[in-house]
């Protein structure tokens, strides 16, 4: 049974092949920024979106640091989970 | 509206002026009980009165026997909610409803039509001085505003039409709308006949189009795109029509493409009235946007349209009174020749003004402004889709992104939304990234308000 940080990975593969960024040669301790995904704001907003249809909210959205590794999107929902 | 439907009970007393699911109604009759009304309400003292009627016969019972008494009806929309429908009316200082609903008495003082025509009425003149009509605004952009026009500067648009007995108008506006307003007006003064269905869903038009000789219909371009869309989905023959109207929102270029091919001996126009600014101008060569020619100039002073800041200003004598709740000729009543900006934007491309969208439906992605129009134009193209909604989605990021609610042309249950995507995303290829729509979702319907699309920023 896939757990909610299964689907957020899932969430975040289908993200990478829709904004042409490739859905391999990613895990969690990629970076979002930069040299990692290279998100810029318009897709780190979609990848937000996205997110949100799924969960009903994320952690672009949630009012903290912004997250800086796809690990860290996974973590949110680990905690949401075990709140 | 009583002088009109005095002139046609006097010219052709036994014509159906209107039909509805309750029946048809002749101009004599209308005006017999219009006079009825108008004794009622001066005998109960009312001057001001809210109108919450579905039935367009009655309406029209009760807007022209106010006008012979003087009085303000203001209506509502027939089928609000009670609590809500209160609170509207109560906002607007109405404690008077004017009703067949039952639901609204005790929060109101409600008065049943039929209560107010007893018996007979003579003939009572026509009032003297104004005769005042109050319209809400749709509230696609904001909380609906109320507008206080004269009938005698309404009508002035339809002056001096000739009869035309043989046409058959539908009613796509809900009456309590200024561009219902305007129908009915056009139609009583070219003494025509009506056809009113109630609800007034695209589908209702429809059926009317088919079933009871339709030749005219004036509709927001929202209303045709549903109707193509249902005609198409049902596999309806689409009848031979007159004339083609659209009014209260842009009209993309393939949408009249469509109308074209659908009913190819119409004449489309595109009219421009608001309910504040009444009736400023009409379109008629078929093509998207007002020509560039048309806007005022040094060789062409007596036009009323002008663009500022890709904004459109007009001017008009055909405007309202002033907003319900202030005196008459207040800062909001633009004196005739002033000119006043509509909040619709614009942009001169090859030698036309076309429509952008409203100042409040402007998307603001990370402090680029995005029009929705052009975007869902493009998408509303694509043969994969019937209908679409561009509107802004609330980003923690950005401010908004771009979002779009499609209505697959088969419908939303065996649509593939990754191709449909696809196909969004090439669609828009030549706009600037911040346009594009970040979050694409199929939906069974798209939400309007008075027959129009409902953009801007998503709460």
């Amino acid at each position: 049974m896939a757990t909610d940080q299964d689907t957020a990975r899932a969430v975040i593969a289908e993200f990478l092949q829709r904004a042409d960024k490739g859905a391999e040669g990613w895990g969690d301790e990629t970076g979002l920024w930069g040299d990692g995904l290279g998100l810029d704001s318009l897709e780190a907003a979609e990848l937000s979106a996205m997110l949100e249809d799924e969960f009903g909210s994320d952690p672009f959205s949630a009012g903290s640091d912004l997250p800086e590794r796809v690990g860290d999107i996974v973590a949110f929902y680990a905690a949401v989970t075990t709140e | 509206m009583i002088l009109l439907l005095q002139g046609a009970a006097a010219d052709a007393p036994d014509r159906t002026a209107v039909v509805t699911p309750e029946g048809s109604a002749t101009y004599g009759e209308l005006l017999r009980d219009a006079q009825h009304i108008a004794a009622g309400l001066r005998r109960r003292g009312i001057t001001r009165f809210a109108l919450v009627e579905a039935d367009a016969a009655w309406v029209i019972r009760l807007l022209a026997g106010a006008a012979l008494a003087g009085a303000e009806p203001c209506q509502y929309q027939a089928d609000t909610a009670g609590h809500e429908l209160i609170e509207q009316a109560r906002a607007l200082g109405h404690s008077v409803v004017v009703t067949r609903r039952r639901d609204l008495d005790g929060s109101l003082d409600a008065v049943h039509p039929e209560d107010l025509a007893p018996g007979r009425a003579g003939e009572p003149e026509v009032a003297s001085g104004p005769q005042p009509v109050t319209i809400r605004t749709t509230g696609t952009t904001g909380l609906p505003k109320a507008a206080r026009h004269d009938w005698r500067v309404l009508a002035r648009t339809v002056a001096g039409m000739r009869p035309r007995p043989e046409q058959r108008w539908l009613l796509a506006y809900g009456p309590h709308q200024f561009a219902g307003i305007q129908v009915l007006l056009h139609v009583v003064a070219s003494q025509a006949t009506l056809v009113a269905p109630f609800p007034r869903q695209p589908r209702d038009g429809l059926d009317a189009l088919v079933a009871d000789g339709v030749t005219c219909v004036s509709a927001t371009p929202t209303f045709w795109r549903f109707l193509l869309a249902e005609a198409r989905s049902r596999s309806v023959a689409l009848p031979r029509l007159e004339q083609v109207t659209l009014g209260g929102e842009a009209s993309p270029a393939e949408l009249l493409e469509e109308l074209r091919a659908a009913f190819p001996d119409a004449r489309v126009s595109q009219v421009y009235a608001s309910t504040e600014f009444g009736s400023i101008t009409s379109v008629n060569d078929g093509l998207p946007g007002i020509a560039v020619g048309a806007l005022f100039s040094e060789s062409n002073p007596t036009s009323n349209v002008r663009v500022e800041d890709g904004e459109l200003w007009v001017r008009g004598g055909g405007g309202m009174l002033g907003y319900a709740g202030e005196p008459d000729g207040g800062d909001s009543r633009a004196a005739i020749g002033e000119w006043r900006p509509t909040g619709d934007l614009v942009e001169i491309i090859g030698g036309r003004v076309l429509f952008r969208g409203r100042t409040s439906e402007v998307i603001n992605v990370g402090g680029v402004k995005v029009h929705p129009l052009p975007v869902e134009e493009r998408i509303s193209a694509l043969g994969s889709v019937a209908l679409a909604r561009v509107f802004g989605r609330p980003s923690a990021l950005t401010g908004a992104i771009v979002a779009v609610d499609i209505v697959p042309a088969g419908g939303a249950g065996t649509a593939d939304v990754q191709q449909i995507r696809r196909e969004v995303q090439a669609a828009v290829a030549d706009l600037p990234r911040a346009w594009h729509p970040r979050s694409v979702t199929l939906v069974d319907t798209i939400e309007t308000r008075g027959g129009k699309t409902v953009r801007g920023v998503e709460a």
